[in-house]
């Protein structure tokens, strides 16, 4: 397709493609506002909404977890952090209770029963853990999807790229 | 030694000399005269309250989410205002918020990190009164600079409305008046579009039609049998080019344009920096000066006419006068309205050309809100296609109160809608339940998906109308807009219809519905506001003639939305652009006739 371009469309197109922004990416190591051991029930947390399949990984190896402990370490207000920090203590706090366990030392078994029972009202959350699943599960879904897997192994996206003649049917 | 303190890297213009106009606003309406008045040989100082900014290289069409150390997202301490803050608070919205920059609505969402610039802070812009989400860009180019492209012609159905309902005013022009000059927009900048021979919705001067996917293609064919048209996106995109313009290239299908809150970095969409200022630049014409934040238009007192602006510089903020022949409004229906009511003298004692009393009334836009949205079974779980490689989806022109029965609201409303997915699924967030089945339907779904969102008219009412607030002032000390603005019955009964024709629309064709939406979204959520300053031939009753000349001010034009009679349901800016240019076609040969 790109042969297709004439000079003077190239040159046009380059003047606005020329100087993507340079940023550095997410480090591994250690988490940046979350503890250790809570970013362990968050990444744990985000690969049960999304796993790996047979189609694509899931969030684990997408980096949904390293995403969001950055985008809380950055968050502008307090009560950002801590509706975070709250969110996962509270689904903790039910698996105690229903599991006798903190959630990562259940069974997968009952750590998916949870999941089951504290996103039955996604809709409308009422409990703590029905509350923080909302949020929980959106960031996921976001930060999956706005990854290099989400957006090209699981998706399979075809865009974002230049094409000659519009994809589709012409109206007659 | 003499040192000068420069703000900005270009040269002081010369405000000594006396411009043949002056231009207020650089959008769709002061890129647009500043145009046709250069093409004319007139000199033109083009005054813009914002910066210059490159678009270029801001946007960014093409850089992927995970390019972007936040995915696109504003930087800590920026928040955009959500539907609830608008709804259940009062405007300042800005007041008071614990954040350190605030913007519109339009900031949410992915890619709000590429336009921050482009919107105004809230804080600094504030406004006061009924709820309004009003949507502001202060640079150059203004908001064509992430418009939504949609490029429609109104008809008589629009411009002799109160004729046929009895409600409001005609235009004082038909379609005849103005058809020659929507001809001269669209060869000029480009638009493009399928013609449909559809009255309602005239076809205009095409370039190559945007394809349709194969939902929209079966919604298509089952409209034509209700009597209806659903036509590919009538985009104000160049799809072929524009041999004339050196600064634009033609679409090469990226799906760029919603990615990042509108903007195209390659302007193929039409926005007024490369469509109509550049080029006016290049005439010799031209002078554009931003960081002007213009406050009043002065008089002479001894002829009563317009002679020039006053206006403050926006970075240092030391005033300045520029003075010309003929002095051209732009600001944008709002602002436009504003500087009006600002500009008191002795001679004009509530602003100026405001002897009807009419100046900020009759201000009308469009409902948005009620919408559906659902899938295709056929295609649930195909292969995945490219469906958002073109600049929009498509549009399904007004159909309510035409020639067939009347219906309990007047006038009408269009749809635009578009099927499939972008680069980020849709249905990634209202996809129910979590692991291996949600992310299957997710995935399975997502090509599936269509839905549509109505634009209706909102009636221009004498009494939805802003004023100036007797106490608040912007950060430049200039008085605020003070909003007084409601939908009114008609909009709500019409709201109802749109609801459900929306749904009778998908169940014709047999698409599965998923949500229907009857409510509407707050005032102003179109980004559509029109007629602060109406046009008409009674002075006692509309601001400006059919020229957007003012009635008591004869080289005061206002050219921006605020001429508007009536809001029609189809999307204003290419009628702004086709308006001003004749108006400004005509005030050039009076000022050779030597009659202004």
């Amino acid at each position: 397709m790109t042969s297709e371009i004439n000079r003077r469309e190239l040159v046009q197109l380059l003047a606005g493609a020329a100087f993507a922004l340079q940023l550095p990416a997410a480090e591994p190591g250690a988490p940046l506002f979350f503890t250790k051991d809570e970013f362990a029930l968050l990444d744990k947390l985000t690969d049960l909404i999304i796993p790996t399949d047979e189609h694509s990984p899931g969030a684990h190896d997408a980096g949904v977890a390293p995403f969001i402990d950055r985008m809380t370490a950055e968050a502008f207000l307090a009560e950002e952090k801590e509706t975070w920090r709250r969110g996962l203590q509270s689904i903790n706090a039910l698996s105690q209770t229903t599991n006798g366990a903190p959630f990562l030392q259940a069974t997968e078994a009952q750590q998916i029963a949870l999941l089951q029972k504290i996103s039955k009202n996604e809709e409308h959350g009422e409990t703590p853990q029905e509350k923080f699943w909302g949020q929980l599960k959106q960031t996921t879904a976001f930060a999956y999807y706005t990854s290099k897997i989400g957006i090209h192994e699981e998706m399979n996206y075809k865009g974002n790229v230049l094409i000659r003649e519009f994809v589709g049917y012409d109206a007659t | 030694m003499f040192f000068r303190i420069q703000t900005s890297a270009e040269p002081e213009v010369d405000l000594s000399v006396v411009y043949d106009a002056v231009v207020v606003g650089t959008g769709a309406a002061g890129g647009m005269a500043a145009h046709v008045l250069t093409s004319h040989g007139m000199k033109v100082l083009l005054l813009e309250a914002g910066k210059k900014i490159n678009t270029s290289e801001i946007l960014h069409s093409m850089e992927w989410p995970y390019d972007h150390p936040r995915r696109g997202r504003m930087p800590p301490g920026y928040h955009a205002l959500t539907q609830n803050e608008y709804n259940f608070r009062k405007p300042p919205y800005a007041q008071n918020s614990p954040y350190t920059k605030v913007t519109s609505y339009v900031q949410h969402g992915g890619g709000s990190d590429y336009s921050k610039t482009i919107v105004v802070d809230e804080k600094q812009h504030p406004y006061t009164g009924t709820e309004y989400a009003w949507v502001r860009a202060r640079c150059v180019g203004g908001k064509t600079n992430i418009w939504g492209r949609l490029a429609l012609r109104l008809s008589d159905y629009d411009f002799k409305g109160a004729s046929r309902d009895g409600f409001g005013q005609d235009w004082p022009i038909s379609y005849v008046d103005i058809a020659s000059y929507y001809d001269k927009v669209d060869l000029y900048l480009g638009v493009s579009g399928h013609p449909e021979n559809y009255p309602a919705m005239p076809d205009g001067q095409f370039q190559r039609a945007i394809k349709l996917s194969p939902s929209e293609m079966h919604l298509r064919e089952t409209l034509k049998g209700m009597g209806r048209i659903l036509t590919p996106y009538r985009a104000g995109v160049t799809t072929d080019g524009l041999k004339h313009n050196k600064y634009r290239s033609r679409c090469w299908g990226r799906g760029a344009c919603n990615r990042h809150v509108g903007g195209c970095d390659i302007h193929a969409a039409f926005d007024s920096p490369t469509g109509l200022i550049r080029p006016a630049q290049d005439t010799g014409n031209l002078t554009l000066r931003p960081n002007s934040t213009v406050y009043e238009v002065t008089v002479d007192k001894n002829t009563g006419k317009a002679s020039g602006v006053s206006f403050i510089d926006t970075e240092t903020r030391k005033s300045y006068q520029a003075k010309a022949k003929v002095v051209i409004l732009g600001a944008s229906t709002l602002e436009s309205a504003r500087l009006m009511l600002n500009s008191k003298s002795t001679l004009y004692s509530n602003g100026i050309g405001n002897s009807s009393g009419h100046v900020g009334h009759n201000f009308c836009e469009h409902i948005m809100g009620p919408s559906v949205g659902g899938y295709w079974k056929d295609l649930v779980g195909k292969p995945r296609t490219l469906d958002d490689g073109r600049p929009g989806g498509f549009y399904v022109p007004r159909f309510r109160n035409l020639n067939g029965p009347k219906s309990d609201f007047i006038r009408g409303y269009g749809f635009e809608g578009g099927a499939g997915t972008g680069m980020v699924p849709g249905t990634a967030f209202d996809t129910p339940a979590f692991g291996a089945e949600y992310k299957k339907n997710v995935r399975d779904y997502a090509g599936a998906t269509i839905e549509m969102g109505g634009f209706g008219e909102v009636l221009a009412r004498y009494e939805n109308y802003v004023d100036l607030d007797p106490e608040v002032k912007d950060a430049w000390g200039v008085p605020v807009l003070r909003f007084h603005y409601k939908f009114g019955d008609n909009e709500k009964k019409m709201v109802a219809d749109m609801a459900a024709s929306a749904r009778e629309m998908f169940e014709a064709a047999g698409f599965v519905i998923t949500s229907v939406n009857d409510r509407p979204l707050t005032e102003g959520w179109s980004i559509h506001e029109l007629g602060t300053s109406r046009m008409g031939n009674d002075p006692k009753t509309s601001v400006l003639n059919q020229y957007q000349q003012s009635h008591d001010v004869k080289n005061l034009l206002v050219v921006d939305g605020s001429s508007h009679v009536s809001a029609s349901a189809q999307n204003p800016t290419w009628t702004i652009m086709a308006l001003c240019w004749r108006s400004c076609d005509h005030l050039a040969d009076q000022m050779k006739r030597g009659e202004v």
